[in-house]
């Protein structure tokens, strides 16, 4: 073969694929241009402080003292020395188990106002009007609600004769997490509902007709179809629980201060306590990194568990 | 070569001149951060004003934060090297800012204006020192005492308000009926530690280094505590709620007696249309020990004008001011003058009120649960939900007292 004169003859179809690659480069260019503000707000109010914090939970630090450098004592305090942690660590677990509850109220509403039962808008108003309400407000109208003396739960309990003695709700170990719990689900499960009925119209009703055809029961028609094709929105729904569970801050302070003893404290309210009422930011700086570590665990459980690509973006 | 142009001479010139005398001419400037009292604002105002007559140099700019978060504001100004100048705190929290360096020593600015120091009641002033140091002055001072619904004493057979421990919780006993209760205290802050101290149990060894409360009086008397609050002679609101809950509960007429602070009879009485000389009683504590709640004035340690923060202080707790402050907001201030006559104006006025206020000016020294430890709120923290574990009956007394002094020592080692 004749480089020489092949020599031309190749270079020429380079030019349309160099131009492609600057567009490709300009594009690119433009695409990071268009992103720098909003990532350099990312950098300064989330990457920087969770940096920082992750340094603050290895000194001694308070905003009246130069920091000294302590290495891991506050994680072998939390882990070793503190039993504040173990319950606030437990009682947010709990809380945050209760996520699946939730989503699977919401997802029983969500088919029920998905059917052309009559008035159904005014369902899904109902349902719905609980989550745009302050999440303070929503605290203090449930411990008025649950108020062992003349709370609404109490009032109706005893009227129907189901109980002769108050329940103390909120001044019970057992009950007072269980109680802000019940507030947690009621307050989130119109979102969630939104969620899933946006999800639940996306299914092509083909399907649902093509499986009826072929003789599918309507239990198999949910577990086949349905519930399969709203994993993503379902993972949705479940990232949300989580991250609202172990930021669920106002509730628990509002209904319970973490109370009575621990028993409604959640890693969130400990941290703040730890940080505001007993001034050592440095040990509430480890537990925020204990609480960021879990978050990210359970959040990777979660993708895992339903399929590990639920969050992904689908290429055109 | 060029000449340069007259309007960029002229507007050099200027700026010269302003770098040169801006730093003299420039207004000093007093932040004035206050703790939930935003009602205030016509008062401050007034001080401002009159200040502003005294030193037209300085300017004063007066800030106001809702309890849960002044500590968070007054912190992050501390990081960002802004202290406000004057600052306001309730309770035992300017206890680790005085600890940890972040609070002007007062003290030889009151041996400086000896008539300021004279000023005070002593016992309320002393409230504000650490280490021999005095970072605080009274702003306005309160301390628990007992009230209690004189018709359900009655309606008891009870004669008059208990004498000790003991009665206390009979009484409490006694008027338990139904939705009735006999009695319950506030919990925070320490406002419950009369409870214990009247019976001679004390929090901490002397020397304030070690828990010196697991005694077998303190076992009885958690015990008797806990037994009458599962017996319903003590509202369980008095160990869970804070301030609505159990204010709100001794307003609606069901319980005997309510172990509070003096502003706990304000926001008692605008909820409860019962009140009047005639149905509610207020007298010290069996024992006549209190525990105070004041709050106090001090001077960030940061501060660039100390010396102009100090005289903003001299000039609020003066007589005139301290006077017209207990008259608008009904509260002492423990400046001996004014109060006295703040009381002899409310005795044709409001004599129930009066009385109340004056259980203020008695026994203060009989002052507990505001020892000088710079880890007040740790301890606090510490011991309280253990309290809670034994009083609402999920441990032992001796088990939650056992616990509480482990982790009382914890924290009183890490200081």
């Amino acid at each position: 073969m004749d480089h020489a004169a092949a020599g031309p003859a190749l270079r020429a179809p380079a030019r349309p694929g160099a131009r492609a690659g600057a567009k490709r480069r300009r594009e690119a260019a433009l695409a990071w241009l268009l992103l720098a503000p909003a990532l350099a707000v990312f950098l300064l109010y989330r990457i920087i402080p969770l940096g920082w914090n992750a340094i603050l939970s290895l000194q001694e630090w308070s905003p009246f003292k130069p920091a000294v450098w302590v290495g891991l004592d506050h994680y072998r305090e939390m882990l070793t020395e503190d039993p504040t942690f173990w319950e606030a660590l437990a009682n947010t677990l709990w809380f945050t188990a209760s996520a699946p509850v939730g989503i699977a109220i919401a997802l029983g509403i969500a088919l029920l106002v998905n059917t052309d039962v009559r008035g159904r808008d005014v369902y899904r108003t109902f349902v719905f009007i609980s989550y745009p309400l302050m999440t303070v407000a929503v605290g203090i109208i449930w411990r008025w609600m649950l108020d062992e003396r003349v709370g609404l739960f109490n009032y109706a309990l005893r009227s129907v004769g189901l109980i002769e003695q108050p329940i103390p709700f909120l001044q019970s170990f057992e009950l007072a997490l269980p109680s802000v719990i019940v507030a947690n689900i009621w307050q989130i499960v119109g979102f969630y509902m939104i969620i899933l009925l946006t999800g639940l119209q996306t299914i092509p009703r083909n399907l649902y007709e093509a499986a009826a055809i072929d003789g599918a029961s309507a239990r198999q028609q949910f577990f086949r179809i349905t519930l399969p094709l709203l994993r993503p929105s379902l993972f949705l729904c479940f990232v949300i629980g989580v991250m609202s569970s172990f930021t669920s801050f106002d509730l628990v302070y509002v209904m319970t201060n973490g109370g009575p003893g621990h028993s409604s404290e959640l890693l969130v309210t400990y941290l703040y306590k730890a940080g505001f009422e007993m001034t050592r930011f440095d040990y509430a700086a480890a537990l925020t990194v204990v609480q960021f570590a879990l978050l990210v665990a359970l959040t990777w459980i979660g993708n895992k568990a339903s399929g590990g690509d639920a969050g992904a973006v689908e290429r055109g | 070569m060029k000449t340069p142009r007259p309007w960029l001479a002229a507007a050099l010139a200027v700026l010269a001149l302003a770098l040169a005398a801006g730093p003299a001419a420039a207004q000093k400037k007093l932040s004035f951060l206050t703790w939930n009292i935003s009602d205030q604002k016509d008062l401050f105002d007034l001080w401002i004003a009159e200040f502003r007559k005294l030193r037209p140099d300085v300017e004063v700019e007066w800030l106001d934060k809702k309890g849960p978060e002044w500590p968070a504001f007054y912190q992050t100004q501390v990081v960002a090297g802004t202290p406000p100048d004057i600052i306001n705190t309730q309770g035992g929290l300017w206890l680790e800012y005085a600890a940890a360096g972040g609070l002007a020593d007062l003290t030889p600015y009151l041996k400086k204006d000896a008539d300021v120091r004279a000023r005070f009641n002593a016992d309320y002033l002393a409230n504000w020192t650490y280490d021999g140091k005095n970072y605080m002055l009274p702003f306005y001072v309160n301390k628990t005492l007992l009230f209690y619904n004189k018709t359900m004493f009655k309606e008891a057979g009870l004669a008059g308000p208990p004498k000790s421990f003991d009665e206390l919780v009979q009484y409490a006993q006694k008027m338990s009926k139904g939705d009735k209760s006999g009695f319950l205290t506030m919990n925070f802050d320490w406002l419950y530690w009369p409870l214990f101290k009247m019976n001679g149990v004390e929090l901490l060894t002397p020397d304030l280094k070690k828990a010196a409360f697991n005694t077998p009086q303190a076992v009885k008397v958690v015990e008797a505590l806990a037994k009458a609050t599962q017996g319903g002679g003590i509202n369980k609101i008095a160990w869970t709620g804070r301030w609505v809950e159990p204010n709100g509960a001794f307003a609606a007429g069901n319980v005997g007696m309510l172990h509070a602070h003096s502003p706990a009879f304000f926001f008692v009485r605008g909820q409860a249309p019962w009140i009047n000389p005639d149905t509610l009683g207020a007298v010290n504590a069996p024992g006549g020990w209190a525990t105070p709640n004041s709050h106090g004035l001090g001077i960030s340690k940061g501060s660039k004008n100390p010396d102009i923060a100090w005289e903003f202080l001299k000039m609020v707790t003066s007589d005139k001011w301290t006077l017209e402050f207990s008259n608008r907001r009904k509260v002492l201030t423990g400046n001996v003058k004014s109060d006295t006559a703040t009381i002899a104006a409310m005795r044709k006025d409001d004599p129930l009120a009066a009385q109340v206020l004056q259980t203020q000016l008695e026994q203060t020294d009989k002052l507990t649960g505001n020892w000088r430890i710079a880890v007040d709120s740790r301890v606090k923290e510490a011991f309280y939900p253990e309290l809670q574990n034994a009083l609402l009956g999920r441990k032992t007394a001796k088990e939650a007292l056992d616990e509480a002094e482990r982790k009382v020592n914890r924290a009183l080692a890490r200081q």
